[in-house]
């Protein structure tokens, strides 16, 4: 007879592409003997073991042992130009950021969070569309900057960036090549669990799209909770340092012209 | 015969409506005390019930009483400022009201009836009710009656004499409760600010720094934007551009991204649109399409339209419009409603407009079969149609230039209004390339309709496109990377600042502009042109002492729950939410007084606990900016 531990394994395996580790399983067993003993069906069972595991790190949850379930140690290798993932490999989470707004766009929507305007009946209308004004300057592509930077709209919608990390701690990016609709900012916690098959690699970068990326949920918690908390200030720093390297470019240019 | 006394808003309006009452004939008598006012005897029949009558129309200038704290509270070091909160109040005619206000009470007592001839809105009919009582000193029975009217063309104003009203007393309360609220919230802040701020500098004690609760959130709306212009941090994007050129046309297909923050994404999307080669054609969308016209003309679209496209503030195209009004060329100025009744006669008001030597032929084809109900908005106020010329004037007319203009705006939106949509047909082709999607859009103009009169509106046909097939392939001439810089806001400029008082709820249509006004008369916004010639625009830039007030009083609340800032909207948003109830019938002005006062003294409590917030920002901007 087969015990609890390999039916979990088996089940979280078959539904979910998720090979959980023997020690893992011991221990989640053992402290839910009392469960066991009250003949909680495997099935109910199972379902607890799958929602520990999502509110797991993979590192500690998972087995590493099957290859084609861990991503290529070379993945970020820019030199490839293409290849693919056969999988099915889970990953994590570590970081998303929407490359289709304006980090300082972004900054302004967390700060009118920070003043209380996301409030129902607190918001207030930024922008309004004087003639056409506003139309004409949607319409001109160099300056459609403007639009995310006079927004009164919270999260863009995207793409993405993720930085995911398989079991074996391998980490890579991901850019949300066609849009998931689970993929975004404030829905899409840190250390939320993804499952890539058949993946496409280019240049270092899994090419995510809804036929090849599963979002399982989850989180991390503690890491989320870092994340959020210093969201702001990695938008910030990262807004600075390229206004220096803005700065410095722009003084070589200067030294160039007295040259 | 009955003698019947007839009052006005503006003695203009009460020598329009006698001209036309009387036919023309009637006796000027002028009132002891008053230059302006005059009062103008004739015989009118108003209809049953009350027939030929001997009448005397006179007016008022605007409100005649005035509230004001009784007079132990009027001191600026009187009381405490936070006891203004409660302080009693008392109305009283001003002195130099004091001549208009004993001739109504001297004319009332020789009447049977007193019939109002305010503007027919909410000022109008506290007005109204302030008539009233004056005239009811001098006879305690005298009847009252409301004239219905939303212009001062001849048949018009006839008719609003021969249907007589009442007063609409929930109108009025709801003013009542506004002038309450103003006095006192305006009063204690002010007084508080000023004591307060007055030491800080000597800038500061050349006068006192007013608060008013509009025109703090509409300087907040200036500080707002111009702290994101200041703030902002330009950064670089990066996109895909692919041109095709086909039958010798350029074609320029945009990115359906238009363009994003990762320089790597972006090169490795353009490398697999490479890859693919071949371009499909996954769409080529033909359909016909229409230009709308404009919807009948509000308040706050004559405001907003008006700066932008006559280049005047918005209050001098109030005074203008108020003008026309009065002399009877447009109708009332001073209306939400963006829908047209069915019983105005449309089409008799474009004749009018027949002698024209710009717009009369087009005014003509109107009528000779190209007229079309105009749209409908979704705001009614039940009280004035939308703003529209009530006859034609000669330019010789008007005295000025301005006059000129704003009288040609109103007719021409006016008469595109009555026209067909302007009618175009356009193009969208859509392609495919790699996993990226692509599109160019092009548009044949092949119906100006309205637009031949609304010179306002730019709508022109684009390139033309050539012949793409659906599922075609091609390899495109040229695809490459573009970047590009993000830019900052623009300053606000008036026309905007409008738009955002409307959308939030600040202000009334009819006060907008006097806010504006007020925040530029009291140093907190000064005005400055961008660009030059015809394209030029004047900007809103808050002074050194608006920013300190608005930072201050957002400081104040900083981190207090459920406190907004008084720089921001919500407080008087809420406080114009609750006339409206007034009106409305389902809150009295007690109610909402009080419930009110409450509001801001909550804010005002915070205000003197944390007062060194306010001197501190008055500091960092005045002093130490000031010394650096």
């Amino acid at each position: 007879m087969s015990t609890p531990q390999s039916q979990i394994a088996a089940q979280l395996q078959s539904a979910k592409s998720l090979s959980v580790s023997h020690s893992w399983l011991d221990t989640f067993v053992a402290s839910s003997s009392a469960s066991l003993q009250r003949n909680i069906p495997i099935s109910a069972l199972t379902q607890t073991a799958l929602f520990r595991v999502l509110s797991s790190d993979f590192r500690d949850t998972l087995i590493t042992t099957n290859p084609s379930s861990v991503l290529p140690m070379d993945i970020f290798d820019p030199a490839v130009k293409e290849r693919r993932l056969v999988g099915p490999i889970p990953v994590q989470v570590l970081d998303i950021e929407d490359i289709g707004s304006s980090l300082w766009s972004q900054v302004e929507a967390i700060e009118r969070v920070e003043r209380g305007e996301a409030i129902r009946g607190r918001e207030i209308v930024r922008t309004v569309s004087v003639g056409e004004e506003i139309e004409d300057r949607a319409s001109n592509n160099n300056n459609s900057g403007n639009n995310n930077a006079g927004g009164n709209e919270g999260g863009g919608n995207g793409p993405h960036r993720l930085i995911l990390q398989d079991a074996a701690g391998t980490r890579t990016v991901g850019i949300e090549l066609r849009r998931i609709s689970d993929i975004s900012i404030g829905k899409l916690p840190i250390g939320a669990k993804l499952i890539l098959r058949s993946a496409t690699v280019a240049r270092g970068m899994v090419l995510l799209t809804p036929d090849c990326a599963t979002v399982l949920g989850g989180k991390i918690e503690s890491m989320d909770r870092a994340w959020k908390e210093g969201r702001k200030a990695r938008l910030m720093a990262r807004i600075n340092e390229m206004a220096q390297e803005g700065q410095m470019t722009r003084g070589r240019g200067g030294d160039a012209m007295e040259e | 015969m009955s003698r019947i006394l007839c009052v006005a808003e503006k003695p203009a309006i009460a020598k329009a409506v006698a001209q036309h009452l009387s036919g023309g004939s009637f006796q000027t008598v002028p009132i002891r005390g008053s230059p302006y006012v005059k009062n103008y005897l004739f015989d009118f029949n108003f209809g049953n019930p009350w027939g030929t009558c001997s009448v005397t129309m006179t007016s008022v200038i605007g409100h005649l009483t005035a509230l004001d704290f009784e007079s132990h509270f009027r001191g600026w070091t009187s009381c405490p400022p936070s006891s203004l909160f409660e302080a009693p109040v008392q109305e009283f005619v001003s002195n130099d009201k004091k001549a208009v206000a004993r001739n109504i009470e001297e004319q009332a007592a020789r009447s049977r009836a007193l019939f109002i001839w305010t503007d027919c809105d909410r000022e109008g009919e506290h007005i109204g009710t302030e008539v009233r009582k004056e005239a009811r000193r001098g006879n305690a029975r005298i009847l009252v009656k409301r004239a219905r009217f939303s212009n001062t063309e001849r048949a018009h104003v006839i008719q609003a004499a021969r249907a007589l009203i009442e007063l609409d007393e929930l109108q009025a309360n709801a003013v009542a409760a506004r002038i309450e609220l103003d006095l006192r919230i305006g009063a204690a802040f002010t007084r508080l600010q000023t004591l307060q701020l007055q030491n800080l500098s000597p800038i500061l004690a050349e006068q006192p720094i007013s608060y008013g609760s509009c025109q703090f959130p509409t300087l907040g709306f200036v500080v707002d934007r111009y702290l994101r212009v200041q703030n902002f941090k330009p950064e670089i994007f990066w996109g895909i551009k692919v041109i095709h050129t086909r039958d010798n046309i350029k074609v320029n297909f945009l990115w359906r991204r238009v363009h994003l923050f990762d320089r790597a994404a972006v090169i490795i999307m353009l490398e697999r649109c490479l890859t693919a080669k071949k371009v499909k054609v996954v769409k080529v969308n033909q359909k016909p399409t229409s230009k709308w016209r404009p919807l009948p003309l509000t308040t706050v679209d004559l405001q907003m339209m008006g700066s932008r496209y006559l280049r005047m503030d918005s209050q001098k195209i109030m005074k203008i419009a108020e003008g026309l009004y009065t002399k009877g060329f447009i109708s009332y100025p001073r209306t939400e409603t963006d829908q047209f009744d069915k019983a105005i006669d449309l089409k008799k008001l474009i004749e009018k407009q027949f002698p024209d030597n710009n717009w009369g032929q087009y005014a003509r084809d109107l009528i000779n079969g190209k007229f079309k109900t105009p749209r409908s908005g979704r705001h009614n106020d039940r009280a004035h149609p939308p703003i529209h010329p009530v006859c034609w004037v000669a330019p010789s007319a008007l005295p000025t230039a301005d006059d000129r203009k704003v009288y040609e705006f109103v007719v021409r939106r006016f008469l595109a209004c009555c026209s067909e949509d302007a009618k175009g047909q356009s193009t969208e082709i859509e392609i495919q390339y790699g996993d990226e999607f692509f599109h160019a859009n092009g548009l044949i103009v092949l119906e100006r309709n309205y637009l031949d009169v609304y010179v306002y509106d730019k709508w022109e046909s684009s390139q033309q496109l050539p012949k793409f097939e659906p599922g075609e392939m091609f390899e495109p001439t040229e695809a490459k990377i573009f970047d590009g810089k993000t830019s900052p806001p623009n300053y606000l400029t008036e026309p905007e600042l409008i738009g955002l008082m409307d959308a939030n709820g600040i202000g009334t249509d009819a006060t907008m502009a006097e806010h504006i006004a007020k925040i530029k008369d009291r140093q907190y916004v000064a005005t400055r042109n961008r660009g030059s010639g015809r394209t030029s625009v004047q900007e809103l830039i808050p002074t050194q002492l608006g920013v300190a007030l608005v930072e201050g009083y957002d400081n104040v609340v900083a981190g207090l729950p459920d406190s907004p800032s008084l720089s921001k909207p919500f407080l008087r948003k809420e406080m114009e939410l609750r006339m409206r109830e007034i009106c409305a019938g389902t809150k009295t002005r007690q109610q909402v007084v009080f419930e009110s006062l409450n509001m801001y003294r909550e804010v005002f409590i915070h205000t003197q606990r944390r007062i060194n917030m306010l001197k501190d920002a008055c500091r960092k901007y005045l002093i130490e900016s000031a010394a650096s």
